[in-house]
């Protein structure tokens, strides 16, 4: 433990370098009991989503989107949050912040999920509607407005799928990549099925300066070029499923409020495994409250940029007065599903907003988190807003939203298609981490040699090495 | 990182106060060459306002030309400001001590450029007076009874533009009075007189630095919402007007402001080579320092490319008649379409491909080609948002036109760059262009850690 002039004892934390690994790797191997009733109850959710799914195959079939609304802003939530966790691995990484080293592997792990979302994306994309109008009435139009425009072959379904399978593959690389040396570390001291995995994955990891340099090259890039896919692909995801069902709605901002709403509920998901790993998980000595500290700020920085497209959509549209944007605003925002807007304007901007805004909150395990269980039930709220409502607008092929439609109530199989989706990922997420170090005992352990804590003055700082 | 040496106190205080106490020769012929340029521009001003807004190009439909462009163009300058100074600042890069100040007086000098624009662009600025004030303190519309559309930009620009002045001005302050207390210690006569009042009694005693820094952190996280709001102030001025059509769009906001971020860092690169060069401030800014700036313009551009990319695709995505028209005018019908490829390839491709290599990166002079690039093509792309949308406006194509700047245009906007580089030039002839306390902090606070056999350099962290 370290202490400063300015910060509590925990603030920065040294775990002994000889032991990180022995340490880690037997929280891993061993499943402690909240762990397995944590799995046990998410994968309960899980077999009710799959019950919920058969229950509304068996009522609505494929053919119509429309029953399928929550199911969309289920995965676009998953996939949303899930999608977007490896990117902040790779982020920080890339803008070389030493804060991010306990955080790194609980957003890799995301990765692992890239299976599951396209999994879930299978059905989205079989009742997805086609972009040609099989039957072209009065006020509509032959070809739907998409940004796909006059349909380049296989757009917009297999375009989707293949974004939404070239980031599962991607994260999935990025995970693999990062817990190489780990997984060849940990070889060693694992048994059984860990044993053979590790030895598959990572046999061929000596350590040599070589493969080193690779490996950090290998890091570099895949994160670059994950960056730019994800957001790609959110584009793709939010405006097929979201934006182009809605006839007319033409808003250039909502895929970045999209992807916004991705960065800031996957951070926030982050600060709260991040929390229940250091309160609840033993994980003090590796997690201090640095990472919630910095991360805090993103956070809030995310928590603005939110509040300000929103606005920046809402004043144009408020401004144009056009028939078209005023129903646009009355269905999405302030009319149908004016309640849901309300609580998701509250979750992602007003309580991340008043809780990070203080210095003391920002420096505790707590705030960060509670700001992130926040922001994360406010990205879900908003899923539910755009996708239930794009999926019940009414005629895609229309030319414009001439009716504001009512709000679209959960069903049954509703409610158990998305508590069964987000349990299932819950359930995968919790598996991985079984078999797979949640702490990266290589960027714990070259932390290590990168910082320390020494007096300057009269007080005690942290000293940052810059290498390069 | 750390490539620089550990300077004394006294020397940094020489060398950065170089450009006050001792004169370079060429100095006051700069001044007088830039001078005369400015001068150009006010009598082409004055030959305008006399003769009328005839001597110009703008025209019906394209009432607004080469002034509003140079206008949303030097806003956008002045964002490097604070996006280097208080960003930066409250990120704690160290990197960014040598550039913080000069970005932040091409904020202020920038924005009193841009205000310069609208003035002129009225043809008639004393009535400015008359909207502001008929007689003492008793403002124009209260005195006959009316109010001011708040709803117009006549309102919301100036309330900006002013506030974010008025703050950058308190922020470029602030900094300096430490670095106006060495200057009063140094001088005599008039100017130690004048740095004396401004010094306001510092002392450098600890309460005095607690209260300077405090000021400091609280100032930079103060003015980034007015940072923000004042390009997507700017940017509404286009996205409220529904009459035309392509610049009604919800991303007018943040893509104007990730543009004027990507112009202003630029700017503040190619400036800080450019002082680098002529004060011989080899010590203070290194090649890591514009390494930096190359690598944080890299993400900024990436990021402009994305909003420009979204503007666009949303541009055709509604399919209506009068957007695609203006779209085929900007993008397809010469000599626009020749315009347009330049601003893409000027404002991304050129520069980002020149900054992915760390070698171009750090070479100062391929860094000012790509600086330059990228606000050749900013301001091409105010000007290809502008024209075209104005020139094919309306639906009927009989009431469609084109532009052409006029002589008077081009004196005064040339003459607005010259005036930005002489306004610099004079601060540095008084005030200092990097802040010495800034710099000696980041000396003070470099130190080492061994790891291995090898010596790595280290910073301590400042909170």
């Amino acid at each position: 433990m370290a202490e400063s002039a300015h910060h509590s004892s925990d603030m920065w934390v040294f775990p002994r370098s000889a032991e990180v690994t022995e340490f880690v790797t037997r929280k891993t191997f061993t499943r402690p009991g909240p762990v397995t009733l944590a799995m046990a109850l998410t994968g309960v959710l899980l077999v009710l989503g799959i019950i919920g799914f058969v229950m509304k195959a068996a009522q609505h079939g494929f053919d119509d989107h429309t029953p399928w609304g929550y199911y969309a802003a289920m995965f676009s939530f998953v996939f949303m949050v899930t999608s977007t966790g490896p990117l902040a691995a790779a982020a920080f990484r890339i803008t070389k912040s030493h804060w991010r080293r306990p955080l790194s592997r609980v957003s890799e792990i995301f990765g692992i999920l890239g299976i599951f979302n396209i999994l879930l994306f299978i059905p989205l994309a079989i009742v997805l509607p086609t972009l040609n109008n099989p039957d072209v009435g009065h006020h509509e139009l032959a070809l739907r407005r998409s940004i796909w425009f006059e349909g380049p072959i296989g757009s917009p379904l297999w375009w989707d799928l293949f974004g939404v399978i070239f980031v599962g593959i991607n994260a999935l690389a990025l995970l693999w990549l990062s817990a190489v040396p780990d997984m060849a570390e940990a070889y060693e001291k694992a048994t059984g099925f860990r044993r053979s995995l590790y030895g598959m994955l990572a046999g061929f990891w000596k350590g040599t300066k070589r493969q080193w340099l690779i490996h950090k090259a290998g890091m570099a890039l895949l994160g670059a070029w994950y960056f730019m896919l994800l957001i790609f692909v959110h584009f793709i995801i939010s405006s097929d499923y979201g934006q182009s069902m809605i006839p007319g709605w033409k808003d250039a901002i909502f895929p970045v409020v999209y992807s916004l709403s991705g960065f800031q509920s996957a951070l926030g998901l982050i600060l709260i495994i991040m929390f229940i790993l250091r309160r609840f998980g033993g994980y003090q000595e590796y997690i201090g409250i640095s990472p919630f500290w910095s991360a805090s700020k993103l956070l809030l920085a995310f928590s603005l940029l939110w509040c300000y497209h929103m606005f920046s959509f809402g004043i144009t549209y408020w401004y144009g007065r056009t028939e078209l944007e005023q129903n646009v605003l009355k269905y999405l925002l302030f009319g149908s599903y004016g309640g849901v807007f309300a609580g998701n304007f509250f979750f992602s901007f007003v309580m991340p907003f008043l809780v990070l805004l203080w210095n003391p909150v920002r420096k505790s395990d707590w705030g960060p988190a509670l700001a992130g269980a926040s922001a994360l039930i406010g990205a879900f709220l908003f899923n539910i807003r755009i996708f239930v409502g794009s999926f019940n607008a009414g005629n895609v092929y229309g030319e414009f939203i001439t009716e504001v439609p009512p709000p679209v109530y959960p069903g049954l199989s509703d409610i158990l298609i998305v508590i069964g989706g987000i349990g299932g990922a819950a359930f995968i997420y919790l598996l991985a981490t079984r078999i797979i170090p949640i702490i990266s005992l290589w960027e714990i352990k070259e932390g290590l040699l990168y910082q320390k804590v020494d007096t300057f003055i009269r007080g005690r700082y942290l000293v940052l090495a810059k290498p390069e | 990182m750390q490539e620089g040496r550990v300077l004394p106190a006294r020397q940094i205080n020489r060398d950065l106060l170089g450009s006050i106490l001792y004169s370079p020769r060429w100095f006051w012929g700069a001044v007088a060459v830039l001078g005369l340029i400015v001068m150009g521009g006010f009598a082409a001003a004055g030959l305008m306002i006399n003769q009328g807004m005839g001597v110009t190009g703008l025209n019906r439909p394209v009432m607004w030309g080469f002034f509003i462009v140079n206008f949303v163009f030097w806003i956008g300058i002045s964002h490097a400001g604070v996006m280097l100074s208080a960003i930066l600042r409250l990120s704690k890069a160290e990197w960014r001590r040598p550039a913080t100040r000069a970005a932040e007086v091409l904020t202020v000098f920038s924005l009193m450029t841009a205000m310069l624009m609208p003035l002129i662009h009225t043809g008639r600025p004393w009535r400015l007076v008359y909207w502001i004030y008929t007689i003492p303190f008793i403002p124009y519309d209260f005195a006959r009874g009316i109010w001011p559309n708040i709803r117009s930009p006549l309102v919301w620009d100036p309330s900006a533009v002013y506030t974010y002045l008025t703050s950058s001005i308190l922020f470029v302050l602030v900094a300096l009075i430490p670095d106006l207390a060495v200057l009063r210690d140094r001088t005599t006569g008039l100017p130690h007189k004048i740095y004396t009042v401004l010094a306001m009694g510092w002392q450098g005693n600890p309460r005095q630095w607690k209260l300077q820094i405090i000021a400091g952190v609280l100032l930079s996280a103060l003015i980034l919402p007015v940072f923000v709001s004042v390009h997507s102030i700017v940017s509404w001025d286009f996205g409220m007007a529904i009459a035309v059509k392509p610049w009604h769009s919800t991303i007018f906001a943040p893509y104007f402001v990730v543009g004027a971020v990507h112009s202003g860092v630029s700017a503040v690169a190619f400036v800080m080579i450019i002082l680098r060069w002529i004060y011989g401030w080899q010590d203070y800014i290194r090649h890591e320092h514009i390494d930096a700036l190359g690598r944080l313009l890299i993400v900024v551009a990436t990021g402009w490319f994305y909003f420009f990319v979204m503007e666009v695709i949303f541009g055709f995505y509604g399919r209506e008649a009068d957007e695609i028209a203006f779209r085929d005018f900007q993008i397809n019908q010469p000599p626009w379409n020749l315009w347009f490829i330049f601003f893409v390839g000027l404002t991304y491709f050129l520069p980002v491909a020149m900054w992915l290599a760390s070698s171009w990166r750090r070479n100062l002079w391929l860094m000012s080609i790509a600086c330059i690039s990228v606000n050749i093509g900013m301001w091409l792309e105010r000007f290809l948002i502008i024209i075209p949308a104005l020139a094919e406006k309306q639906l009927f194509t009989f009431t469609w036109y084109t532009y052409a700047p006029s002589a008077v245009e081009i004196t005064i906007v040339a003459a607005t760059f010259a005036l930005v580089s002489m306004l610099m030039l004079l601060f540095a002839r008084v005030l200092p262009l990097i802040p010495l306390y800034d710099v000696k902090e980041g000396d003070i606070l470099k130190t080492e850690i061994q790891i291995g056999r090898r010596t790595v350099p280290a910073t301590f962290r400042e909170d």
